[in-house]
């Protein structure tokens, strides 16, 4: 694109500073205007209300009166908040339950159906889950997986097993909701992958074809590194959502039992609107948010390791 | 492309030549993965055509032994209000004028944000300019602050606008991007061969002409794709709809099926009407999903020929 | 000729009249949809009394009624009046949130002697006032008359039943006949299988956080516990060996006895659930789920006096009241709304819907007409209430929401049995405690 002429080139102010000069180039200026009205979207509904919390955090704020500046001790409460690691430690645990087995079932899916059945009926019926809400799915899981009324319990009574508590055990119920949340996402996420390999030219594989390659080597050698932006993008969000599960155990299990499900962000949720207290939950909103731009950025760089994207 | 070529690809799309045993395997994995996808919406339309008085006591059964058409016609404000309140539902609830709402909001919505994610994500993937890339990562990094202490200061600024209880306040926050729709693209942007672009910046074409005429077409996929999954977003969409619109005729479906959830503190949700209306809201997505797929499918058969 | 243009003349003046006061608009927010029929019908009534205000009867479910509000409180946006909550209202009232109403009670000449005893001044602090009950609630014992009479048990043997933490009294020996394993045995016989449970003869809502107030209250203050010494105390007795061995018994009726559904078992579904399925014959429940059990049951549902225990039968008495925004700004015009919605004109009204019981005798007769032509006998409930002695007050106090907090997850380890109930309560009501000192 460099060799690409500009034909406004002439009209670049001239007797700008070459440093200057870059911010005025007709491809900055058309890169600006390109994201303009993205950006004021941004500015305005994500960028001031982040500043706005991130002000907060240093304010004793309980909503109902004007906020009063405290400096640094939300963050020192929250350093000795023993429900706050915990928090951290449950969700974390969360991200550990969820994330690989729903990346790898997408992924799975999503090559099964490419190279099985392209039907739209297949797409259509994959995606269903996440159709539902949240709020509703934790609500259909509540039935499927009660103790005695459920459906998967009464199966395996049928099979002489002993029947399990799911959402009721400190022991399971996190896991319980890692697993409803595959259900959902996980034909979503296979889409994602879907729409990826339909990037990937046939001929490749029609050529390794020819060359008597396995299906399993062709994922390796062909699939999988050209996948690579799409992987990087699920990963990433569903990285970045998974730590902020909150809808399903706001339904299925409100933090319990015995805190054994009480994420970080259901955590903050109680805090801010349960417990009144808008600076110490827009304290911990800010922790959650460092860690996450850690994660964010470690695997950005692990994804673009020796070849760039932005190339 | 001569014949030849095409016909495999073709043929994969229905039938399988060879029955390897990796390919069994294969398929039954497949059946196995759908299984599990579809099995617990059985939940839905089993409760939906239970009578409420006896989903309870058939809660174990798979069918319910007197299905019924009760729960779509209380769903859809066609019982009276003392009939419905009978079988222990709730106040009726305006269905229709609902469905509109929500068909308006979520076009609206699908429309504009997609097509400003889609021009930023092409400034992101393509144009070079100072700041770019920490700008794209503040985007993205957008994305890591709980909602729970952002949508109080964004209720704030759409009450100063003047916005409360109007539709361009519902939609305000979404229509210009989300940070999800310009990652996403930008993404898939990147794997666009440049040649494509150059040739066509070398034939004096504008940035605008390009992206137009050139990106936008050949990226169809991860448009359409991005458009269905923005789609069912907005239309599950309920927190923000719920606190801007006051009045019962703004309210978007979401808003108005929450009638259906629990009302005490110590209750129960009217659950056979919940299911019913849920069942019915997905209907419209789910032709839309279908409508849309098509188009992907030819637009790939299409690419294909190229 | 003249009298005809004087009179249209007249009726034009005040049509124009009309439009020129126009109408002030106030907005009433409720959680429960199926009590607004009846609130719209009191706001109609209210608006032929006051044609210059219009009530907007607006019903926001639980989940997010409190959000809402607290968006509303911060924005300036909340409703004029709302439907208020014995554990919410601490915090705003002492927030300046909610408007002291005591002044204009006094200047008005309301009279407050007409709620059932206790209800006003559970809302009051300090000697102001933050709204009038509207309505009330008590616990009790709601049955499977199918299960009892496959079981051989008489209704009568529930009118005196008694309970105590040792042996559980006949209350337990009750439950347990209407338990039954797979082979048919029931909870009283030598060869009654605890593992193999087909049928309970008991669960309550889950463990109860730190009200209890249908799972355990009743329970343990027949014990002879008490909550904390009273209104605003700030100090509760949870580690009280009386509500201990109350716990302890309750925690060993499922995970030893296999009388009760375990807590793992209820879930988020519900008790509501499990009972109407017919695998429980009965559950403690209060009188706003009266409506629910006869919507929802296929089988009779009878109402029982909660058992007497040591120190008698005790329920919690509790209610709700509508309060006024500070924020308002038609404050005259909110505050005469709130004064009809605690008249008689309106409690009757609502009475007459047969969903609540409202805080006014004339009220709650108007109420047991209706259940009475739904052929349900709900005495257990007013019985309770109308006896001297039989009932306490939520214990109201502020920092509810992380009072709650704490002992659900205390609560939850000792019907878990991964907890001894006096260990865990002791430990529980030092943080409990530690809340109130910050």
């Amino acid at each position: 694109m460099e060799q690409a002429p500009e034909p406004g080139a002439i009209q670049r102010p001239r007797r700008l500073p070459p440093a200057l000069r870059q911010f005025f180039s007709r491809e900055a200026m058309t890169g600006w205007l390109f994201i303009l009205p993205a950006f004021i979207g941004f500015v305005l509904f994500y960028l001031l209300p982040s500043i706005r919390a991130f002000s907060i955090s240093f304010t004793d704020w309980n909503l109902l009166r004007p906020p009063r500046p405290v400096g640094l001790e939300n963050y020192q409460a929250l350093v000795a908040d023993p429900n706050f690691w915990h928090a951290l430690k449950v969700t974390g645990l969360y991200v550990l339950l969820n994330i690989p087995l729903q990346t790898v079932l997408a992924l799975l899916l999503a090559v099964l159906m490419d190279r099985l059945v392209r039907s739209i009926f297949v797409r259509a019926v994959i995606i269903l889950p996440y159709l539902l809400s949240n709020v509703v799915v934790a609500m259909i899981f509540l039935w499927l997986l009660h103790p005695i009324l459920g459906y998967i319990n009464v199966f395996l009574g049928l099979l002489g097993l002993e029947r399990q508590p799911f959402f009721g055990s400190p022991d399971q119920a996190l896991a319980t909701v890692a697993g409803v949340n595959i259900w959902r996402h996980m034909g979503f996420t296979a889409l994602l992958f879907y729409a990826g390999l339909q990037s990937i030219p046939r001929s490749l594989y029609e050529a390794a074809s020819i060359d008597g390659a396995s299906e399993w080597r062709m994922f390796w050698r062909i699939t999988l590194p050209l996948l690579r932006p799409v992987t990087v993008f699920v990963l990433v969000t569903s990285v970045i959502g998974s730590f902020q599960i909150f809808d399903t155990v706001a339904v299925a299990t409100g933090g319990g039992p015995t805190y054994a499900t009480r994420v970080i962000v259901w955590y903050i949720y109680e805090n801010a609107f349960q417990f009144f207290k808008m600076g110490y939950a827009s304290a911990m909103s800010m922790v959650l948010f460092l860690i996450l731009v850690v994660f964010t950025l470690l695997q950005m760089r692990l994804f673009r390791a020796g070849h760039s994207d932005l190339a | 492309m001569n014949p030849v070529e095409t016909n495999p690809i073709r043929v994969r799309n229905r039938v399988v030549y060879q029955l390897t045993p990796g390919r069994i395997v294969a398929w039954v994995l497949l059946a196995v993965l759908i299984f599990i996808t579809l099995f617990p919406l059985w939940i839905v339309i089993k409760t939906a055509i239970t009578h409420p008085k006896e989903l309870f006591e058939q809660a174990t059964l798979l069918f319910p032994s007197d299905p019924t058409l009760l729960n779509f016609r209380r769903a859809l404000g066609m019982v009276s209000l003392e009939e419905n309140l009978a079988v222990g539902g709730v106040a009726n609830i305006n269905f229709l004028t609902a469905m509109r709402n929500s068909v308006l909001f979520t076009l609206t919505i699908v429309v504009s944000q997609t097509f400003f994610s889609a021009m930023a994500a092409y400034a992101f993937a393509r144009l070079r300019f100072p700041g770019r890339d920490l700008i794209f990562f503040l985007f993205l990094a957008a994305t890591m602050i709980p909602g729970a202490v952002l949508f109080i200061p964004n209720f704030i600024l759409v009450k100063n606008l003047g916005w409360l209880n109007t539709f361009q306040g519902m939609v305000a926050p979404f229509v210009l991007m989300t940070p999800f729709a310009v990652f996403f693209l930008r993404q898939f942007f990147l794997a666009v061969p440049k040649e494509l672009e150059e040739a066509a910046y070398l034939d004096g074409a504008s940035p605008f002409y390009v992206f137009w005429r050139i990106i936008l077409p050949i990226s169809k996929t991860p448009l359409v794709t991005l458009a269905i999954l923005t789609t069912i977003n907005t239309w599950n969409e309920f927190f923000w709809p719920w606190i801007v619109s006051k009045d019962n005729n703004m309210q978007v479906l979401t808003v108005a099926l929450k009638m259906f959830q629990s009302q005490t503190p110590q209750g129960s949700p009217d659950w056979t009407g919940l299911m019913a209306a849920t069942f019915l809201a997905i209907i419209p997505v789910f032709i839309l999903l279908v409508v849309l797929g098509r188009q992907v499918v030819e637009s790939l058969q299409f690419s294909g020929l190229k | 000729m003249h009298q005809v243009f004087r009179r249209t003349a007249i009726a034009a003046v005040a049509a124009l009249a009309a439009q020129a006061f126009a109408q002030t608009e106030i907005t009433y927010w409720l959680w429960d949809s199926n009590q607004q029929p009846a609130y719209q019908a009191c706001a109609n009534a209210f608006q032929q009394q006051n044609p210059d205000i219009k009530v907007n009867v607006v019903q926001k479910g639980w989940d997010d009624y409190w959000t809402g509000l607290t968006t509303g409180f911060v924005s300036g946006t909340a409703p004029d009046v709302f439907t208020n909550h014995l554990a919410k209202y601490p915090e705003f009232a002492s927030n300046g949130q909610i408007v002291d109403i005591a002044p204009l009670i006094k200047r008005d000449g309301v009279k407050t002697n007409i709620y059932y005893p206790g209800l006003y001044e559970l809302w009051g602090r300090g000697g102001k006032q933050y709204g009038l009950p509207k309505d009330w609630d008590t616990i009790a014992i709601v049955y499977n008359k199918k299960l009892l009479k496959e079981a051989g048990i008489s209704e009568a043997t529930l009118r005196t039943w008694t309970w105590n933490p040792k042996d559980g009294g006949t209350f337990e020996r009750v439950i347990a006949q209407l338990t039954k394993d797979k082979n048919g045995n029931n909870g009283l016989s030598k060869n009654f299988d605890p593992k193999n449970v087909v049928q309970y003869g008991f669960t309550t809502n889950g463990s109860g956080g730190g009200y209890g107030q249908t799972e355990w209250s009743w329970l343990a203050v027949s014990n002879g516990f008490k909550f904390n010494d009273g209104p605003w105390d700030t100090k509760y007795y949870y580690d009280s060996p009386k509500l201990a061995e109350t716990i302890q018994w309750l925690a060993d009726l499922s995970l030893k006895k296999g009388y009760a559904v375990p807590v793992t078992d209820v879930t988020r579904l519900g008790s509501e659930a499990l009972f109407t399925s017919g695998k429980v014959a009965m559950l403690p429940h209060g009188s706003w789920m009266i409506k629910w059990f006869k919507d929802n049951a296929k089988f009779d549902v009878g109402f029982a006096l909660l058992p007497a225990g040591p120190n008698g039968r005790k329920s919690m008495f509790n209610g709700l009241a509508d309060s006024i925004w500070t924020g308002s700004k038609k404050q005259e015009q909110a505050w005469k709304w709130v004064k009809f919605l605690g008249s008689p004109a309106c409690q009757n009204i609502v009475g007459s819907y047969g969903v609540v019981f409202p805080a006014i005798k004339s009220g709650v007769d108007a109420a047991l007409q209706v259940y009475k032509k739904n052929g349900l006998d709900v005495t257990a409930f007013t019985t309770i209430a109308n006896t001297k002695g039989a009932t306490f007050l939520f214990p109201i106090t502020d920092y509810a929401s992380e009072i709650t907090s704490i002992m659900n997850a205390a609560m939850d380890s000792v019907f878990l049995g991964k907890a001894r109930a006096a260990d865990a309560l002791k430990e529980a009501n030092a943080k409990v405690n530690a809340v109130f000192k910050r």
